[in-house]
């Protein structure tokens, strides 16, 4: 048998390269590594029509560009010579997309044959594609081919033969053209002479000095004189490219397919509900509207766990009854009825909201809406003099002000990462919106939806003067690029892992909130703890403070309470729950024993005790405090600045504090 | 495509059904400019979680059992589609 050619398969990646080799080569393969690298080599071997061919299969690339280990491999194999005749794939699905190899190819002096892979796909999708005419503009056989159809292999070894034979090469005529409406191309390429780097031409080496490619320029410093090379870069300064390069071979891509591929309508429509969502004008209003619903319909997914609650205070006082008439001493039954119980009655009613907010959230994540509504914002964001990007932490701060913290991690400048944050504050946190409705509820009834809707507007003022106060120290002024969006389709919510998600979120939550809410509680009951019933120390530090607390709209409880929420807002019901029994245990001890256990239940002891505007008061205190001392921590991490972190802390504390007065005066004026 | 980053210059984010039809082309021709200028570095894909649910390079570095901090719970924010954004520094270094 006599030795045939060598034959290159390149290709991009999935364009059939592998399936084509393992077909040719069978068992005859061999795998490696090429010299020096950790890529791999594979090789084989094939027989037809008496003679024993090579293969290599090059490693599968986007271009033959510098920009990694296999397309540097891949130039350099193919324009060593090596190789007789390079079989370059394309996949005839997306001609448009994948014949980009063939044009980065053009300009390299090696025969080669195009194999138009995957036409039966192309055929499917109701694509005709005309080869005759595509390999005469071209000059090299083409030749629609499936690898993974045993019938088509015979077309390959034909058209291999005939390019062995005619030695075919690309006529870039065409190509040559449209480089030459660069500026500086055809100055390069007149600097650059015939066979300097063997294998490839000047044409092809002088679009890849336009494109900056490193290994290329050193290997024409190498083997040009100084002067010359000196020239070429000058010829290359303040030219496009890469984007003018990338352009010329697109442009040629379509002009050589002009009429010789037919497709069906692929004209993109968009849905009703995106020509909403994506309006110019409606956008913004549909977004935000949407999120106003989707918080109001987190009430009722919250409304089991609610029940839940509400029966885990109903054996508040039959437990501590029990307690009672076993001779378990007063402070014990006081810390399992008003500490514990109380705060596990608390913490299953926040976790319904936390649920209910999840799977709201989840669900207009799931069906593609989450991703219109950063869509929407993205202008939004330039105007606060953010990157588009930063939408995503604002939107995770939504669940929790530590992620969004966290998640200004993808900004790369520094000035936007701390006013990222910054404005990340603002956005009520999971915690804080379990909190709002159930307090909103109890005071303002069916009012509570215009509590919620009060709180998103005050978010998006607080969002929008906190840009303009921190934005001129932290952000320069600079061009902005927008963003480019490729939207999900809308889909049909998977359930199952919906819920599992959700369930999985609320259980972490619950972990976590238990912990907070039954330390801090515990510790400010303590405080407040007093055997004589004068009151504890919180009641005399409480009372000295509250003359000023007061011009907040705070009784000294509330604002014990929003100190406590700087924690985890998780807590502020709870210690306001505890601080209002406190001071009177002995009463709402005998009341509860009595069966009159007003006090106990936390909407009786808040109605009794808490005015509307002052409940008012504490909702925007307590939701624009700062959110908790793990997004605190998370946002020194974040900014390795104590500084600034001293600062936003100083700024949510302040601007609270005025949202509470503003709000208590307001109140006072409703009712 | 220099004019698809010139439109980008407004800073106006765009679909890519808006730039098909603000270009006068379809998706699937801004789809192959998009990969070709992500290629070659001119524009970037933009990590939608903080660093990938558990999956960071962060995440490896202690027990790679748990998300670091950074991460979105897994399954968090999956259907979010995709952004780029455009590499300024690249842009100036391209043009010499």
């Amino acid at each position: 048998m006599s030795a045939g050619a060598t034959i290159a398969l390149l290709g991009q990646p999935n364009s059939g390269k592998s399936t084509l080799f393992n077909a040719l080569t069978g068992l005859r393969q061999h795998v490696g590594n090429w010299p020096g690298k950790t890529v791999e080599k594979k090789e084989g071997s094939f027989s037809y029509g008496g003679k024993e061919y090579r293969v290599a299969d090059l490693p599968g690339s986007y271009s033959l560009s510098a920009n990694s280990d296999e397309e540097v491999i891949t130039r350099d194999f193919i324009a060593s010579g090596e190789a007789d005749v390079v079989c370059i794939l394309a996949d005839s699905s997306q001609l448009q997309r994948s014949l980009f190899m063939l044009a980065d190819y053009a300009g390299i002096n090696v025969p080669c044959f195009l194999l138009l892979n995957m036409a039966d796909v192309a055929e499917d999708q109701g694509k005709t594609i005309d080869a005759k005419t595509i390999e005469k503009k071209l000059g090299i056989p083409v030749v629609p081919f499936s690898a993974t159809d045993i019938r088509s292999y015979d077309s390959f070894y034909k058209t291999l033969e005939k390019a062995l034979s005619k030695d075919s090469r690309i006529n870039v005529e065409e190509l040559a053209a449209q480089y030459g409406s660069i500026k500086g191309y055809q100055d390069i390429c007149d600097l650059i002479p015939e066979n300097v780097l063997e294998g490839y031409s000047p044409m092809w080496l002088a679009v890849k000095v336009l494109e900056k490619d490193e290994v290329v320029i050193a290997k024409l410093k190498n083997a040009l004189d100084a002067e010359t090379f000196g020239r070429i870069e000058e010829a290359a300064r303040g030219t496009n490219g890469a984007v003018a390069t990338g352009g010329c071979k697109f442009r040629w891509i379509d002009e050589l397919l002009g009429e010789t591929v037919s497709a069906g309508n692929n004209t993109v429509r968009l849905s009703r509900l995106d020509r909403i969502y994506t309006n110019k004008f409606w956008g913004k209003a549909a977004v935000i509207l949407t999120v106003l619903l989707g918080l109001i319909a987190s009430f009722i997914p919250a409304l089991p766990l609610m029940g839940v609650g509400e029966a885990v205070l109903a054996v508040k006082a039959p437990v501590m009854n029990a307690l009672y008439s076993i001779g378990c001493p007063e402070f014990l039954i006081l810390i399992v009825g008003d500490v514990i119980i109380q705060s596990f009655s608390y913490i299953f009613k926040m976790l319904g909201f936390v649920f209910g907010v999840t799977l709201v959230f989840g669900l207009l994540e799931e069906v593609g809406v989450m991703a219109r509504i950063s869509y929407v914002f993205d202008n939004t964001m330039g105007k606060l003099g953010l990157q588009g990007k930063s939408v995503m932490p604002f939107l995770v701060s939504f669940g929790c002000t530590m992620g969004g913290a966290a998640g200004a991690r993808v900004i790369d400048n520094w000035g936007q990462k701390v006013l990222t944050i910054a404005l990340a504050w603002a956005v009520p946190c999971g915690a804080a919106w379990a909190t709002i409705p159930m307090l909103a509820s109890i005071f303002f009834g069916p009012g509570a939806v215009g509590v919620i809707v009060a709180i998103l507007f005050t978010m998006l003022v607080h969002m929008w003067i906190t840009a303009k106060v921190f934005g001129g120290q932290l952000v320069k002024k600079e061009d902005r690029y927008g963003m480019i969006m490729e939207l999900p389709p809308y889909h049909k919510p998977k359930w199952g892992a919906l819920f599992r998600y959700v369930l999985g979120r609320t259980k972490e939550t619950f972990i976590r909130v238990t912990k907070v809410i039954l330390l801090v509680c515990g510790i400010f009951w303590l405080l407040s703890y007093s055997p004589s019933g004068n009151g504890g120390i919180l009641y005399s530090i409480g009372v000295a403070i509250e003359p000023v607390t007061r011009i907040f709209g705070l009784p000294w409880q509330l604002f014990l309470s929003y100190v406590a929420s700087a924690v985890g807002k998780e807590g502020a019901v709870g210690v306001i729950s505890a601080l209002y029994s406190g001071g009177s245990y002995g009463n709402a001890f005998t009341q509860a024993m009595s069966g009159g256990a007003d006090t106990s239940n936390l909407s009786s002891l808040l109605l009794a005790n808490v005015t509307k505007p002052e409940a008012l008061a504490f909702i925007f205190a307590m939701t624009f405090n700062m959110p908790c001392v793990v997004a605190l921590a998370a946002t020194f991490q974040e900014t390795h600045s104590a500084k600034w972190t001293a600062r936003i802390v100083l700024y949510y504390t302040v601007v609270s504090l005025i949202l509470a007065f503003i709000a208590y005066h307001i109140g006072m004026l409703i009712w | 495509m220099e004019e698809l980053l010139e439109l980008l210059k407004d800073g106006h984010a765009r679909t890519l059904e808006l730039l098909a039809s603000e270009l006068g082309t379809d998706t699937d021709d801004i789809k192959r400019k998009l990969e070709y200028l992500e290629n070659m570095g001119i524009i970037r894909k933009v990590c939608l979680s903080p660093c990938g649910a558990g999956k960071c390079a962060e995440c490896a570095m202690h027990s790679g059992a748990a998300p670091c901090k950074g991460c979105l719970p897994e399954n968090g924010f999956k259907n979010m589609g995709e952004m780029w954004e455009v590499d300024k520094g690249l842009i100036a270094e391209n043009r010499g």
